[in-house]
C-alpha cells in the first residue's frame, strides 16, 4: 500500500474525504419491489376514497357539487398517477433486474408482469405487485410473509422475512 | 483557499484509471491559468445533483465555456452524452495525483 494512499485513508478518520463519483448509467443492482407495492396501495386507497365519497343528492347546492367534483378529480388524478408509478417500477424490475435464469425457476413471471401492466389502476394491481415481490424475494433467497399492511388500505401485502 | 483537495472515488465509470476506493488530489487552481484540455481528469459538480461530485475526463477541447466530459469506461459511464457539456464554473479542479492502494 502506497504511503500517500495510507495517509489519505488515515486522514479520513479525522475528516472524511468527499466522494467523487465515477457515475455509471448501467443498472446499479439496487432494486426493491416495495416501490411498486406502495404505489399499488395508493391506487387501492384512492379507489376506497372514491367509493366512500358521498355523492351530491338532487337538492345539493352548486357549492356541494363543486366540492364533490373537486375531491373526485383529485382522487382520480392521484390514482392514475400512482398506477403509472407502479407500472414503471414493475417495468424496471422486469427489464433491468430479472434475468433469463430467473424465468427458468419462475416461468409465470412474464405473465405476472403482463397482468400487473394490464390491471392498470384497479385493485388487481396490488395482487400482481405482491406476486412479483414474492418472486423477487425468492430470487434473493428470502422467504416472504403475507400480512395486513399497516396502511389505511389494510390489504394483504408481501414482505420479505429478513433474518 | 488551499488549492489541493482530496476526494475518494466511488463507482466504476473511470475504470481502469480509477477504481472505487482510490483517492485523488485535485488542484482547484489548475484552470485559473489555462482552460481544460482534452484528456484532463477533472472533478465537477454533478449537473444532475448539485451536492454531488463527479470525476470524469474532458473529451474535447472547444473554444467555449461548455466542457464535454466522458468516462473512461464509456460503456457504463453516465456523462456528457447524457447530460450535455458542463459549464466551466462547475469544474472543481483538475486531478493532480491519483492515490491507489
Amino acid at each position: 500500500m502506497s504511503l500517500l494512499y495510507s495517509l489519505a485513508r488515515a486522514l479520513d478518520r479525522f475528516s472524511p474525504a468527499p466522494v467523487a463519483y465515477a457515475h455509471c448509467d448501467i443498472p446499479c443492482g439496487i432494486y426493491d419491489p416495495h416501490h411498486a407495492q406502495m404505489a399499488a396501495h395508493t391506487v387501492v386507497r384512492m379507489i376506497d376514497l372514491i367509493n366512500q365519497l358521498e355523492k351530491p343528492g338532487p337538492n345539493a347546492t352548486p357549492e356541494q357539487r363543486q366540492e364533490y367534483n373537486a375531491k373526485l378529480a383529485r382522487y382520480v388524478f392521484v390514482k392514475e398517477q400512482h398506477a403509472e408509478i407502479a407500472k414503471s417500477e414493475v417495468r424496471i424490475l422486469w427489464g433491468d433486474y430479472f434475468k433469463p435464469d430467473h424465468l427458468k425457476t419462475f416461468p409465470d413471471l412474464h405473465d405476472l408482469v403482463w397482468k400487473a401492466l394490464k390491471s392498470g389502476s384497479n385493485e388487481d394491481l396490488l395482487k400482481a405487485t405482491n406476486d412479483i415481490a414474492s418472486i423477487y424475494w425468492k430470487t434473493k433467497g428470502l422467504e416472504t410473509i403475507t400480512v395486513k399492511a399497516p396502511y389505511p388500505t389494510e390489504r394483504q401485502t408481501v414482505y420479505p422475512k429478513f433474518r | 483557499m488551499f488549492p489541493l483537495r482530496r476526494f475518494r472515488i466511488e463507482d466504476e465509470s473511470m475504470r481502469p484509471t480509477l477504481e472505487p476506493g482510490d483517492y485523488v488530489l485535485v488542484n482547484r487552481w489548475a484552470y485559473r491559468v489555462r482552460r481544460p484540455r482534452r484528456g484532463d481528469l477533472v472533478v465537477v459538480r454533478d449537473p444532475e445533483l448539485s451536492d454531488r461530485f463527479l470525476v470524469k475526463r474532458v473529451s474535447e477541447t472547444e473554444a467555449s465555456t461548455q466542457i464535454p466530459l466522458e468516462g473512461d469506461n464509456a460503456a457504463v459511464s453516465r456523462d456528457s452524452r447524457a447530460f450535455g457539456a458542463v459549464p466551466l464554473d462547475r469544474i472543481v479542479g483538475k486531478v493532480w495525483l491519483r492515490l491507489k492502494p
